[in-house]
C-alpha cells in the first residue's frame, strides 16, 4: 500500500444484471491533488465511486484508498466525505439536527467549525433539509465533510444543476480545502468546465473502461481538435478520427496529436478544449485498440502546476475509437 | 456508545421530527383500550404501535436516501442492521414501561383488580406479540425496504400475531399459565435472534 496515494484503482471490474458495468477500471490520484473523472451520463462515474468508497462490491482488481484496501476497516470513512448531487439526510432536520444525528460518528468531529462553515456558506442553522436550494444542500454536505475532518473528499456530480455562481463558489470551496497539502478530491461531472480551474488531473470514462487518464496538461495536449469542409476530413491510414461529426458546413473530429501530421494540409488542427474532448469520445464508435504508450509502470514526475513529485496515474488503458 | 446503540439513536433522530404522529397513535389505542380493558392495553399497543414505529426509519430511509448515509458512515453493516433491532427493543421497552404505567393507573381509577400475576402475564403476552412481528418484519424491511414490503410487513406479521394469541389463548385456558411463561420470554429471544440473523443473509441479497 502506497502512503502517498489518495487512491488507486487497479483492473477493477464489476458487472450488473451479468453485463459490465466496470471493466479493467485503472487510474490513481496522489495526495493533495484534484482528480476529475470525466464521462457523459451512464459512463460508469457512480458505479466507480461505489466501489471506491466500498459501498459496492467489485469482482476484480484491486482498491487501495487511503493508504488501505478496499473493504477495509470501517475507521478508513472518518478521513472520506462524501458529496453527491442530493443530500441523504432526513429532509424534516434542521440543520442542528443533522449535526446532533452524525456528531456521534465521527471522532474528529468539530461542532464549532461545523457552524462557522454553516454561516461562511449562508445556511441558516435553523433551516430543514428539504428547504435547501440544491447548490445550499451541496455546500451543507460539504459542510459536514470538512466538519468531521475528511482528508479525501470524493464529489458525484455535486455541480449538476447549479448556476455558474455556485459552481464557481464551490471551486473556491474546493481550492481551500486543498490548501492542507494531506487533502485530496475525486470530482466526477459531466460539466467540463468545473475542472478547468480546478482539477489537476482528469481520467475520462466511457461505457465503464477509461479512455484516458493523466494530468490534465497531459490530456489537453494529448488530443487535437480537427476541422475541415464537408468532404475534406477523412480518416487517412494510420489516423484515428474520434467522434467525427459531419454537418452541412463542415466536419469535426478529435484526433490523437501524433496522428495529426497523417492529416492533409486543408484541415485546422487547433487545440481542443476539456468540453471537445469529452463530447468527441462520448460520441466515438465502439471499436477499440489498445493506446500506445499505455504498457509499462507508472512513472514519477513532477507535477505540470506545481512541481512536487508524485506518483503518476497511470496513462490510459485503452483508447476506444 | 457503541456502534449498535449509536445506530439506535441514528433512528430516534431519523423518526423525531415525526414524533407527534406516533404520539397521537399511541395516544388513541390508550384511550380506546383503557376504557375496555386496562389489562389488554399493553398488548395493544405492542401489536398496533411498535411495527409502525418500528419500520419508521425504513420509510424515511427510503425517502431520503439513508442507505447511503449508513454506508458513508464509519459504522460497520451489522451494527446498521443490529441498531433496528435494538431499536425496536428501545420502543417496545419504552411502550412497555408507559403502558403498564397508564394500565397501572386506570385500573386503580376503575377499581379493576391489578395482579402482578396478571401484569407478569399482559408483559410476556406483549413481549410474545413484539417478537414474532419484529422476527418477521425486519428481515423483509433489510430486504426490500420500506417501499417494496410496506403491507407486507406490517400486515403479515400482524395477522400471524393475531393468530398466534389466539392460538396461546385457548391453550392457556387448559395450561397452567406459569408453565408457558418463561418458555414465551425464551422462545421470543430464540425468534428475534434467528430473525437478526436471517437479517444478515437478506442484507446481502437485498433489492434498493
Amino acid at each position: 500500500m502506497s502512503s502517498d496515494l489518495a487512491f488507486a484503482l487497479r483492473g477493477v471490474g464489476t458487472t450488473v444484471g451479468g453485463n459490465f458495468a466496470l471493466r479493467d477500471v485503472s487510474f490513481e490520484l496522489p495526495t493533495g491533488y484534484v482528480m476529475g473523472l470525466i464521462g457523459a451520463n451512464g459512463a460508469g462515474k457512480t458505479t466507480t465511486i461505489r466501489c471506491l468508497l466500498g459501498m459496492r462490491a467489485f469482482e476484480t482488481g484491486e482498491i487501495e484508498l487511503l493508504g488501505h484496501r478496499v473493504p477495509g476497516p470501517v475507521i478508513l470513512r472518518q478521513d472520506v466525505g462524501v458529496v453527491l448531487d442530493h443530500t441523504y439526510l432526513v429532509g424534516d432536520w434542521r440543520l442542528a439536527d443533522a449535526e446532533r444525528a452524525l456528531r456521534p460518528f465521527y471522532d474528529r468531529w468539530d461542532g464549532v467549525r461545523y457552524r462557522q462553515l454553516l454561516d461562511e456558506f449562508g445556511l441558516d442553522l435553523r433551516a430543514r433539509v428539504k428547504d435547501l436550494s440544491r447548490g445550499m444542500a451541496v455546500k451543507l454536505m460539504i459542510a459536514v465533510a470538512l466538519s468531521h475532518q475528511a482528508r479525501l473528499l470524493v464529489f458525484d456530480e455535486p455541480t449538476s444543476g447549479l448556476d455558474p455562481a455556485t459552481r464557481d463558489e464551490l471551486a473556491g470551496i474546493i481550492g481551500d480545502f486543498l490548501l492542507d497539502e494531506g487533502h485530496s478530491v475525486l470530482f466526477s461531472t459531466h460539466i467540463t468546465s468545473d475542472l478547468d480551474r480546478i482539477g489537476d488531473y482528469l481520467t475520462l470514462i466511457h461505457e465503464g473502461r477509461i479512455v484516458r487518464t493523466g494530468t490534465k496538461d497531459e490530456i489537453l495536449e494529448a488530443y487535437r481538435v480537427v476541422r475541415g469542409g464537408p468532404d475534406t476530413l477523412s480518416e487517412p491510414a494510420g489516423a484515428h478520427l474520434i467522434g467525427l461529426r459531419r454537418t452541412p458546413t463542415g466536419t469535426q473530429a478529435l484526433v490523437r496529436t501524433e496522428e495529426t501530421g497523417l492529416l492533409g494540409g486543408d484541415v485546422l488542427v487547433e487545440a481542443p478544449t476539456l468540453e471537445e474532448i469529452a463530447v468527441h469520445i462520448a460520441a466515438r464508435a465502439t471499436r477499440r485498440e489498445p493506446h500506445p504508450g499505455t504498457s509499462g509502470s507508472p512513472g514519477r514526475k513532477p507535477h505540470p502546476d506545481t512541481g512536487r513529485h508524485a506518483s503518476h496515474p497511470s496513462m490510459s488503458a485503452e483508447e476506444t475509437v | 456508545m457503541t456502534a449498535i446503540a449509536r445506530m439506535a439513536v441514528l433512528n430516534l433522530r431519523t423518526v423525531a421530527p415525526y414524533r407527534n404522529q406516533g404520539l397521537v397513535l399511541f395516544g388513541l389505542i390508550a384511550l380506546i383500550f383503557a376504557e375496555k380493558s386496562p389489562v389488554a392495553l399493553v398488548p395493544a399497543l405492542v401489536l398496533l404501535v411498535i411495527p409502525q414505529i418500528a419500520a419508521y426509519p425504513f420509510l424515511v430511509a427510503d425517502k431520503a436516501d439513508l442507505e447511503t448515509l449508513y454506508a458513508v458512515l464509519p459504522l460497520p453493516r451489522r451494527s446498521v442492521l443490529y441498531g433496528h433491532y435494538a431499536w425496536a427493543m428501545a420502543n417496545f421497552l419504552a411502550t412497555a414501561t408507559a403502558g403498564t404505567a397508564l394500565a397501572l393507573l386506570i385500573a386503580r381509577a376503575q377499581a379493576v383488580p391489578f395482579s402482578g400475576r396478571t401484569l407478569v402475564t399482559m408483559l410476556t403476552l406483549s413481549w410474545a406479540i413484539f417478537a414474532i412481528n419484529v422476527a418477521i418484519q425486519l428481515p423483509l424491511l433489510i430486504r426490500f425496504g420500506y417501499t417494496r414490503i410496506s403491507i407486507l410487513a406490517t400486515t403479515m406479521p400482524l395477522a400471524l400475531v393475531i393468530l398466534t394469541v389466539l392460538q396461546l389463548h385457548l391453550h392457556l385456558t387448559i395450561t397452567p399459565i406459569q408453565i408457558w411463561l418463561p418458555l414465551l420470554w425464551v422462545a421470543g429471544v430464540a425468534a428475534i435472534m434467528t430473525s437478526a440473523a436471517v437479517a444478515i443473509t437478506a442484507d446481502q441479497r437485498r433489492v434498493h
